[in-house]
């Protein structure tokens, strides 16, 4: 019971909020409510049993609790919780909250589970509750045709993806006889037959599909361009850091002997989806398309860190996935908000630090912490990656740390570019001073203090991953 | 602690600046106040602790990332500690001399203040990722400074800064990355002499490291983004533009790079004499052919940089205390001329110097000081900077004999643009009718002029006031590198 405690009160809380939803007229304030108080509960739930030190394996070992699923269970619970906050007010204007709150507690649900899977069609299952209900969270705006476009792109694309995932894993299943990771490790040793490299890279595209990472990345601009700003800033975070913890997992439990096979696709997966998603963010106007083609390249930046994944780097590297995912999930579901009260043309940005100084530096903060500049969040997140990469010994890993480095100052332009219409141009008509919204000013000032103080978060953080338990 | 105080102190002052209400005069006397502290905590630390700052005194040393070996490790030693001071001097000189600033004075001072803490941060950091970090926090401060509050040219300026001092800065991280994790820490102090590594490795490790730092000086020809910068900074920027941001470079080249990377860096001292006399010529050059006065001030700002490249370079007591004193001497002189040029043009409306002429029947105040700090920048002796540059050209001499008196060739050239502009700027006939009516500096704007003319003759005078504080530590630095 406790193993799965998290697991339960979002059930729990997931058919409250429905529940809300289905017997009481205006619902809005207590579907919020209860939806705010049950992912909070999933992440107290999460840290305890971190804290305690709670491990060990269930369900036959095809479910497992250690610090490293905890950690990333409070990771889409927390980004979770802004979210809520996020769509209270979007969702109150058409009326239908509870359903959308609880398509983001379903994701919770799926996400969580995800993480702590050990069993290949586990983790298919898991997947696939984390992702039918953000298709309908991207599609989810109707009053704007965008919403219903991305939605579609996102379904359609995302099927094929699931498609490609379970040939995958059904094939790897046929080479090992077994779909837990444990005995798929035995399997994979000494050279790979035909069939099971097969099997691995159709698993590898399906996850790259769901990573957006390049050249399976081109649902991502108009998803998240259509979605509503809160689904967006969750599924870019939350669901994508348990989406690559359960990879870390499979690849590192599941197939360690083949990881030249493997750690060889991430790195040439690694350069292409770091530049295709700088170049073409560079030629964005709208912001939140910018910040979609951003995302892509960030999935190239943690890309970066499984490439590292051999030799002396496997500790670094695995450490570098959860610092970064973290240092992540602060600056880029605080840029959403942003976007959230400011609007998503970059003209809308114009002047802002005249007209709302606040918003503005918090945006400021969050666009230099998406460069990577130090002391914010996502410098630590590019420090360890290089840091993972040095001691793996090999050429193909320093290309990638070297591309790492050139795609960094490559992005200085567009997230600069929003940082100089904010204060050096002047306010135009188009500037929205403030459309209100407390709760989501609430939680970009909260987002942008902790992009600011992760210098001192580091300090128990990088002593969390240290102990996490993988690798 | 006292060095940690003092880096943050700034940091409340630039959150206070934005806590106080919108008004000019309690803004100005509270920046002035918050920026006192720091610098009444330097000068009580020269007069305790100026005996024993030979290594790394008044340190601090708490780990940080257990994991990577960083620490939050700060110390003020001999090397740092002229920089040290300057910068919260400069600070404070910057405050009085931001009469040109009126729009979003608090924003404006917060900027000020937050880059005063990178700036500490550095000549205190005795950890590489530390020493990186603060070398980054100055960056934003700076690029708003000169972005919001420059001239009409400022945002193509300001990016150009950005970009490329970022671009040097990423490539000196990829450096300091290779050394610690080839040293496995970053701790200054346990890399000192190369921490173990081979002389090909720190070869391999220095290149990176001292692009990153010449570009941040900026050696000539890595100094194309300068002048853009220089030009279009409101005065009180220019004061810590000039005065502080280019030793970020030098001294991590004195400090970080050859101290650390003895063997590494060994290769390519004579390039960088080259370099040093390289910026020297080509200043004074390029300075003679500029039209506008504060452009021909930037120019011999970056020319008189060269010599601090030339005497760290030549690895010996007289050249490395030579260097290690210029950084400040060239501070005072630059903050000098900077404010000046700022006065002038403020009461003249134009900087060009050909539309300038006469200024000293007007203006005594301002001309005579202009010609003090004229005087100083061709190093005349009795100012702090002929101490300095002579050191550095004796030094230079001894190890690099050509650069040593391609440099002396240079403080000719730069007499010569010095005295034309003097002559065209403060002497001569009264260029136009309208300049009958200018006023000279009033207190206001004196009050941030003299301190920086007292100093140069102070330490004109008594050189040893500094130059006794540092040798220990330069003669730390020999005792690694080798050299007498």
């Amino acid at each position: 019971m406790v193993a799965i405690l998290p697991e339960l009160i979002s059930t729990g809380f997931l058919i409250l909020v429905l529940l809300v939803g289905a017997f009481s007229e205006s619902n809005t304030g207590a579907a919020v409510g209860l939806a705010a108080i049950g992912t909070l509960a999933v992440f107290v739930s999460s840290a305890v049993l971190l804290a305690t030190g709670f491990s060990g394996s269930f369900f036959g070992g095809g479910y497992v609790v250690d610090g490293f699923a905890l950690y990333f269970k409070l990771i889409v619970a927390g980004s979770a919780f802004f979210a809520v906050l996020a769509a209270a007010r979007w969702s109150g204007q058409t009326g239908d909250a509870p359903e959308y709150l609880t398509l983001i507690l379903s994701v919770v649900l799926g996400s969580t589970l995800l993480v702590s899977m050990r069993d290949l069609f586990g983790i298919f299952l898991a997947i696939e509750l984390a992702t039918i209900p953000s298709y309908a969270m991207v599609a989810f705006d109707r009053s704007r045709r965008e919403s219903a476009e991305g939605g579609m792109k996102y379904l359609i694309t995302g099927v094929i993806a699931s498609s490609v995932l379970l040939y995958g894993i059904v094939l790897i299943y046929g080479v090992s006889g077994s779909a837990m990771l444990s005995d798929v490790a035995d399997t994979f040793t000494g050279s790979l037959t035909p069939v099971a490299v097969l099997g691995l890279v159709l698993m590898i595209s399906g996850f790259a599909f769901k990573l957006s990472a390049a050249p399976f990345h081109f649902w991502t601009p108009d998803a998240y361009q259509g979605a509503p700003t809160s689904a967006a800033a969750f599924l870019s975070v939350g669901p994508k850091a348990a989406t690559f913890a359960v990879l870390l997992r499979i690849l590192l439990e599941g197939m360690p002997e083949a990881a030249p096979t493997w750690t060889a696709v991430m790195a040439f997966l690694a350069i292409i989806t770091m530049f295709v998603g700088n170049l073409f963010a560079l030629r964005q106007r709208n912001v939140r398309r910018m910040l979609a083609y951003s995302s892509v390249a960030h999935s190239g930046y943690i890309l970066a860190a499984f490439a590292a994944l051999q030799g002396g780097g496997v500790a670094f590297a695995v450490q570098a996935v959860l610092i970064y995912t973290a240092a992540y999930a602060v600056m880029n579901m605080g840029a959403f908000l942003v976007i959230d009260l400011v609007g998503e043309d970059a003209k809308s940005y114009n002047g802002l630090v005249r007209t709302n100084p606040g918003v503005a530096a918090s945006m400021a903060l969050f666009m230099a912490a998406l460069v990577g500049i130090p002391p914010l969040s996502g410098f630590f997140g590019k420090l360890w990656i290089i840091i993972a990469g040095a001691p793996t010994g090999s050429v193909l890993v320093y290309i990638v740390v070297g591309a790492l480095v050139v795609n960094t100052v490559l992005s200085v332009p567009y997230y600069f570019g929003i940082i100089r219409n904010m204060i050096f141009e002047e306010p135009t008509t188009d500037t929205v001073t403030s459309k209100g919204g407390a709760a989501v000013r609430f939680s970009v000032y909260v987002l942008a203090v902790l992009a600011t103080l992760f210098g001192l978060l580091i300090v128990p953080l990088s002593a969390l991953v240290g102990a996490s338990g993988l690798a | 602690m006292i060095t940690t105080v003092t880096i943050l102190i700034p940091l409340l002052g630039a959150i206070l600046m934005m806590l106080l209400p919108d008004e000019e005069r309690l803004l100005r006397y509270a920046a002035l106040g918050v920026a006192a502290v720091p610098l009444l905590l330097t000068v009580y630390v020269y007069f305790a602790f100026g005996d024993d700052l030979g290594v790394a005194a008044l340190s601090q040393d708490v780990t940080w990332i257990r994991s990577l070996n960083i620490g939050y490790r700060v110390g003020l030693n001999g090397l740092g500690f002229g920089m040290f001071f300057l910068s919260t001097f400069l600070t404070v000189i910057a405050i009085l001399a931001s009469w040109d600033v009126s729009r979003n004075l608090k924003q404006y001072f917060a900027a000020l203040f937050v880059a005063e803490v990178g700036m500490l941060g550095v000549f205190a950091a005795q950890d590489l990722i530390l020493f990186y970090i603060f070398f980054e926090i100055t960056l934003i401060p700076m690029y708003l400074l000169v972005g919001v509050w420059g001239d009409e040219n400022r945002r193509p300026a300001a990016i150009k800064f950005f970009i490329y001092t970022f671009l040097g800065s990423t490539v000196m991280l990829a450096g300091f990355l290779a050394f610690g994790i080839l040293a496995d820490t970053y701790s200054m102090d346990a890399l000192g002499g190369g921490g173990g590594l081979s002389r090909t490795a720190q070869v391999a490790v220095a290149a990176p490291i001292l692009f990153g730092l010449l570009v941040k000086v900026p050696a000539v020809p890595l100094h194309s983004w300068l002048l853009d910068v220089y030009v279009s900074s409101p005065t009180s920027t220019n004061v810590l533009l000039s005065g502080v941001l280019p030793k970020l470079g030098t001294y991590g080249l004195i400090a970080v790079a050859i101290p650390l990377l003895p063997q590494g860096v060994e290769p390519f001292l004579p390039y960088i004499a080259a370099f040093g006399v390289v910026n020297i010529v080509y200043g004074a050059f390029v300075a003679f052919l500029q039209p506008d006065l504060k452009a021909l001030v930037a120019y011999s700002s970056i020319g008189t940089l060269g010599f601090i490249l030339l005497g760290a370079a030549s690895g010996n007591s007289v050249g490395l205390n030579g260097a290690v004193f210029q950084q400040v001497s060239h501070g005072l002189y630059s903050a000098l001329l900077f404010i000046l040029v700022g006065v002038i043009a403020a009461r003249t409306g134009t900087r060009r110097i050909e539309e300038l002429g006469g200024l000293a029947a007007r203006m005594p105040w301002v001309g005579g000081l202009l010609a003090l700090g004229a005087l100083a920048a061709m190093g005349l002796p009795g100012l702090a900077v002929f101490v300095s540059e002579f050191m550095s050209i004796m030094g230079a001499y001894a190890a690099f004999p050509v650069q040593g008196v391609l440099a002396a060739l240079g403080i000719i050239l730069s007499a010569m643009y010095l005295l034309y502009m003097l002559g065209r700027v403060i002497f001569g006939p009264i260029e136009r009718p309208e300049y009958d009516e200018i006023v000279d500096a009033g207190p206001a704007e004196m009050v941030s002029i003299v301190p920086l003319a007292v100093l140069l003759v102070v330490l004109g005078i008594f050189p040893a006031l500094l130059i006794s504080l540092q040798r220990p530590a330069v003669d730390a630095v020999l005792s690694v590198i080798g050299g007498s």
